[in-house]
């Protein structure tokens, strides 16, 4: 439970920062991206990129894979999964209360 | 309505009874355990304690704000969890009453607008899924 939590605030943290929200989008383009290639379409350095990429890591939203002498990226969907299934719960949870209420007021 | 994309999940039910006795159901101890969860004790005063005995282990806070038959809100931790303000507001309708619940995640950032994701891709539709479970992220 405890390491969802931290799932959770991971992604979410992660997703706060506009150059990474920019990022997602860029590789939700395609199937793969190296950093040099995502900074030639972002006002930051590539150095920028992969701190950036590293933070995403992190938060279990991005993948890397050495291909040869390069590092590809590519989205990771486990995390994404754990938030949605964690907002999905919480309104699942109030859907199932919210109907016993309308029972309880209807007796 | 905030709308600066804080994790929040939220509900609204026309209940087909008066404000006075929906703030009764939130609010009286035997008939929250009926519906709410088992053994629910909350003192409706602002500081007084709340706990609930949920699926999941038992949920405790601290309730923040009592107006009598508009507005109820505590805060609970989830076992394991991290804490999150649940507020709840009565509106008189022609029917009966207007109930809105939120909960708003209190730990860790109060994230995101993931704002003008590329439509068309999968992952956009994954994210777009994310905002209609948040409700509230201003898109771009």
């Amino acid at each position: 439970m405890a390491a969802r939590a931290d799932t959770v605030d991971a992604v979410f943290s992660a997703l706060a920062d506009p150059t990474r929200r920019r990022m997602i989008e860029l590789l939700a383009g395609r199937p793969t991206a190296t950093a040099t290639g995502l900074a030639a379409e972002l006002p930051i350095t590539r150095q920028a990129v992969a701190k950036h990429l590293a933070a995403l890591k992190r938060a279990r939203l991005v993948r890397a894979r050495r291909e040869g002498r390069e590092t590809r990226y590519e989205l990771d969907a486990t995390a994404l999964d754990e938030v949605e299934r964690w907002v999905a719960r919480v309104g699942a949870e109030w859907d199932a209360r919210l109907s016993r209420l309308e029972r309880a007021l209807a007796d | 309505m905030s709308d600066n994309g804080e994790r929040t999940v939220e509900r609204e039910r026309i209940l087909d009874a008066d404000p006075e006795r929906v703030w009764d159901a939130l609010t009286d101890e035997y008939v929250l355990s009926d519906w709410f969860a088992p053994g629910a004790t909350l003192e409706p005063v602002e500081g007084g304690e709340v706990s609930f005995e949920c699926e999941d282990g038992e949920r405790t806070g601290t309730v923040r704000v009592v107006e009598e038959e508009r507005e109820l809100a505590f805060t609970w931790s989830r076992p394991g969890g991290g804490e999150s303000l649940v507020t709840f507001t009565l509106e008189p309708v022609e029917t009966g009453t207007r109930l809105v619940v939120t909960e708003r995640a209190l730990t860790g950032p109060t994230a995101m607008a993931i704002a003008g994701i590329a439509p068309g891709a999968v992952w956009s539709r994954r994210l777009r899924t994310l905002e209609l479970c948040l409700g509230r992220l201003v898109l771009a």
